[in-house]
């Protein structure tokens, strides 16, 4: 189906739900069926009827004095009440606001305003756009947002001279300097790879420019590269989902995501695209920009079936990098080597563990399957809990004190607090092969938490303290089995639930039911192994498996683990060294872009290759092209 | 209040008012926020950017309206000729524009400081987070100029020019204090660090004495025009230093600002120091300090709390006019044209 198909399909939609315009039905209803749709038709109606959904539900909360951009928009879209939206959009634009969250709603109420709002209302979002000084951000999402709707609006409003934009540039100036960043952006992101990977909320920062790329650049190839980068990220987003949840690792994640992995961005993504996962409430947020312009969006074939039609298991080895280190560091974008392994039942992902992003980094994680995941915690992991204003300056242009105290008054408050579950670590070092992963912890003495915090869930059944040392569990449909290489003690998790303030934001704290296992030891270890329940009789033997490998380790003069894994596998890991998988080194250098099940690039190459079944696409950066094909039957 | 505080109250006022019927020689200049609460994204209006001193001892708010300008540099031919260093890098004037033109390109971000050549007043400097970027050209062009700045540790957080020179500029590092003598074509290293350098700035009355001061090594001096360098005793080094004012009214005072340190002064040239936060809010988190160049008022911009100001060199605080909330980047001192 093409997207003029998609609009007769909204179209049938809104007469259809016109009677629940205040529900939100696909987050309070049932989770969904989960059915793989066959056809296009099928699967075309279906995100059409999504799509419409979240129209429905913004445009029916709408109250004329209150109407915001993205009511606007949908109304723009809708063709309705052009009248109001005239009177709202000239109110709204005598206020500007500063910086990219501002300018890509205003940018997409340009362009979906451009041939229904009045010559005023036009005229009051360009003069918004030449007295209001524009900050671009100081981080990858930002300028993404920042230069996509510097060059639309560009585009929009040609052969313009300099006085006339906030930037002081003229049209031409502004396309070819965001045209530059942007492709610059798109090089790093297909040779070395995404700088904000997998984040569990920043995705839509992502998409949504991409998206409004894709629908409004005049330029062809700006508009291809926009097709081709949603393609990519949400080939990326299909292949790290279990039903539609994004797991770890995350570049970017939050206190509530990291455990209730459900409750991100994400998953709105995941609803509207695929239909696996019930959205967020309120479809995001951010995800109301994105229905917009959804419409104009096609999801593939073959990554809605990498998202939804799981016949086999998906192992991947993937290249990332840093958050952009400015001091304190020989590199700038030193690599992170992802490892993904998902099975139906549970998830596990990992990345080699550094600072990566300082607050909101996430580096390993077993998750596991849950038919419905709202409000579940389906997910296990250890940390350092890590806090230092230096190594907020390698990354940020700032001093060392205020930054780890204000990040809570910014919205992200355990930067500071001992008992974080969210951030990176220079002292963790971590191995995953297929479902085990190995963290070892070397924290030098004097560093501001000698803790590590390992994640066990509310929802899990079954917990048992071995005396061999293990700790077995039950999330799911899953076993795990996890052990802590040093004494422990337990400790109540406690969320951040935000509170009313004056003075940014302000939280206060709730047992969730989840515990934290806390260890002191400076030189530490965490050892996770999983398995789905199928393939044991019971608990009891999978408890037997365990402890039946082989497993030596010691903590001086470096924290050591040699075991054999339950897939079969010798593995040797010192921190701090290379691992060893059945005698061979594990060789980082040679990790490709992306390497496994479904997705595959060369390190360099600006072209990925995504597989499912028969199907194949090819997005090619270099020839700006999307290649099907379809394998012959057999 | 104690006799003694009594005294240096009363001598303050009498110096402030004798000050005052002087005509100033100079206008005071900040890059200031007035923004508590703002984070990017949100929707609270606040008021940032350039204010300047009025006769009326108040901050008036000029200019465009940017939360992150980090520094300021005057056009001394025309004082209406502002460059700023800010987020998005560096700003300069632009007939007709009200908000000013975005010198830089995209590849270059977070501008942190910037300077005029008085001897070269088209070239204009801005120290980065990768480095240096100069403009001989009134900001029309930039170029990057980061020969002999070392591949990584460049952060660049201060630059100043000095006065007695074209081209002769310092600019502090993560690796340290750089000169160079050709307007930044070539960079050496006049004082290795480990740790960001957060400040230059040389004394207002005595050329060739210069201050720089540290993250974490403390503050460092030179008595030769910044060829050679010697750790100051009397200030504490563990924690980080932020900046450094010499005051223009008399030869002999200099203050530092640090968030842990609060006010340190010093009154007989950096011989001795004395902490100066009595009447500063607890944990005085200095994130600036500055000195009045017409009046010898002394300046403490205090993290989340706001502006104070002193009459007695830091015996003594007052809270100021600018609103409360205010943080200030950088206390600028503009010579006023003569009729």
């Amino acid at each position: 189906m093409k997207p003029k198909t998609i609009f007769i399909g909204i179209l049938i939609s809104a007469v259809c739900s016109a009677l629940s315009l205040h529900a939100q039905p696909a987050f309070e209803g049932p989770p969904p069926s989960r059915e793989v749709l066959q056809s296009a038709d099928q699967r075309n109606a279906a995100y059409a009827a999504r799509i419409n959904e979240v129209l429905d539900w913004r445009i029916g909360l709408a109250k004329p004095e209150t109407l915001d951009m993205a009511t606007i928009a949908m109304l723009l879209v809708r063709n309705q009440d052009i009248e109001l939206c005239n009177q709202r959009v000239i109110e709204m634009m005598k206020e500007p606001g500063t910086g990219p969250f501002w300018m890509f709603p205003s940018t997409i109420v340009a362009f979906a305003g451009r041939d229904k709002l009045s010559p005023e209302a036009q005229a009051s979002i360009r003069n918004a756009w030449r007295t209001e000084r524009q900050l671009r951000g100081d981080t990858e999402n930002h300028w993404v947002m920042y230069h996509t709707s510097m060059y639309l609006m560009s585009e929009l409003y040609p052969n313009e001279p300099a006085v006339t934009w906030s930037d002081g540039k003229s049209s031409e100036e502004n396309l070819a300097e965001t045209r530059g960043w942007l492709i610059d952006w798109m090089n790093l992101t297909t040779t070395i790879g995404q700088g904000e990977y997998d984040p569990t909320h920043y995705i839509g920062e992502y998409a949504i420019p991409m998206a409004m790329l894709a629908t409004w650049a005049k330029d062809p190839e700006m508009k291809q590269r926009g097709h081709i980068m949603l393609d990519w990220i949400f080939a990326e987003l299909a292949n790290q989902t279990l039903e539609g949840v994004l797991r770890g690792p995350n570049s970017r994640t939050d206190d509530t995501s990291v455990t209730e992995r459900w409750n991100s961005l994400a998953s709105f993504f995941s609803w509207i695209l695929f239909g696996n996962t019930p959205p967020t409430a309120g479809y995001g947020g951010w995800g109301n920009y994105f229905a917009v312009l959804a419409p104009n969006y096609q999801v593939p074939e073959v990554i809605y079936r990498i998202a939804t039609d799981r016949q086999q298991d998906i192992y991947q080895h993937d290249h990332a990098r840093t958050r952009r280190i400015w001091r304190y560091s020989d590199e700038h974008m030193p690599p992170i080597y992802k490892t993904q392994y998902l099975r139906h039942d549970y998830a596990v992902g990992s990345h080699q563990g550094r600072l990566s992003d300082p607050i909101q980094g996430h580096v390993w994680d077993v998750t596991w399957r849950e038919d419905d995941p709202r409000g579940k915690f389906p997910t296990m992991f250890s940390v350092h809990a890590y806090s230092s204003g230096k190594a907020l300056q390698m990354f940020f242009a700032t001093y060392p004190e205020p930054m780890p105290k204000g990040i809570y008054r910014e919205g992200k408050p355990s930067y500071d607090a001992p008992d974080k579950v969210v951030g990176t670590s220079p002292y963790e070092k971590v191995f995953q092969d297929h479902d085990t992963v190995v963290a070892l912890y070397d924290i030098p003495a004097g560093t501001r938490f000698e803790q590590v915090n390992g994640f066990f869930s509310k929802d899990l059944k079954h917990v048992t303290e071995d005396k061999s040392g293990w700790i077995f569990a039950q999330g799911g449909n899953a076993y795990l089995a996890y052990r802590s290489l040093t004494p422990y003690h337990w400790e109540p998790h406690l969320n951040y639930r935000q509170i009313p303030s004056d003075a940014g934001y302000a939280f206060e704290r709730d047992d969730t039911g989840s515990k934290i296992l806390v260890s002191n030891s400076l030189k530490n270890g965490t050892i996770v192994q999983a398995a789905s329940a199928d393939e044991f009789a019971d608990f009891a033997a999978f408890q037997v498996a365990i402890k039946a490998l082989p497993l030596k380790f010691k903590l001086e003069p470096l924290p050591t683990v040699s075991m054999t894994t339950l897939r079969g596998k010798e593995i040797t890991f010192t921190y701090g060294e290379a691992p060893v998988v059945d005698g061979v080194a594990v060789d980082y250098s040679k990790w490709k872009l992306f390497e496994g099940t479904h997705l595959n690039a060369e390190l360099g190459s600006r072209k990925l290759t995504i597989t499912h079944g028969r199907l194949q696409r090819v997005l090619d950066f270099n020839t700006l092209t999307i290649a099907d094909t379809v394998t012959p039957g057999k | 209040m104690s006799k003694l505080k009594y005294t240096h109250l009363l001598l303050g006022l009498l110096l402030g008012v004798t000050a005052a019927l002087a005509a100033p020689q100079y206008d005071l200049i900040i890059c200031a926020n007035v923004n508590k609460g703002y984070v990017i994204g949100s929707k609270i209006v606040t008021t940032n950017g350039l204010f300047r001193l009025t006769e009326t001892r108040e901050w008036k708010h000029f200019g465009a309206n940017d939360t992150t300008l980090t520094g300021a540099a005057v056009d001394p031919r025309d004082p209406s000729v502002i460059y700023t260093s800010a987020l998005n890098g560096l700003w300069i004037p632009l007939k007709g524009s009200p908000t000013g033109r975005m010198a830089n390109s995209w590849d270059l971000t977070e501008g942190r400081d910037v300077a005029l050549d008085p001897n070269a007043p088209d070239t204009i400097y801005l120290a980065h987070t990768e480095g240096v970027a100069v403009s001989t050209d009134k900001g029309l062009t930039l170029e990057h100029r980061n020969h002999g700045l070392p591949a990584r540790g460049r952060f660049a957080e201060t630059i100043e020019v000095d006065r007695t020179k074209a081209g002769r500029v310092f600019v502090g590092c993560e690796k340290g204090v750089f000169l160079t003598d050709d307007a930044g074509l070539n960079w050496r290293q006049v004082l290795p660090t480990e740790a960001q350098v957060n400040d230059i700035q040389q004394s207002a009355l005595d050329a060739d004495f210069w201050m720089a001061v540290t993250d974490e090594q403390g503050a460092w001096a030179s008595h030769d025009g910044g060829l050679t360098w010697m750790q100051v005793t009397g200030l504490p080094s563990e924690h980080a230093l932020y900046n450094i004012a010499f005051d223009p009214t008399n030869a002999k005072r200099i203050v530092v600002g640090s968030w842990t340190y609060g006010v340190q002064t010093s009154e007989d040239g950096g011989k001795t120091w004395t902490t100066r936060n009595e009447g500063l809010p607890e944990n005085p988190r200095a994130w600036r300090v500055g000195v009045n160049p017409n009046t010898g008022r002394l300046y403490a911009s205090v993290f989340q709390e706001t502006l104070y100001h002193s009459d007695d060199f830091g015996r003594t605080w007052q809270m100021d006019t600018l609103a409360d909330g205010s943080l200030i980047n950088r206390f600028v001192s503009v010579p006023r044209i003569n009729p």
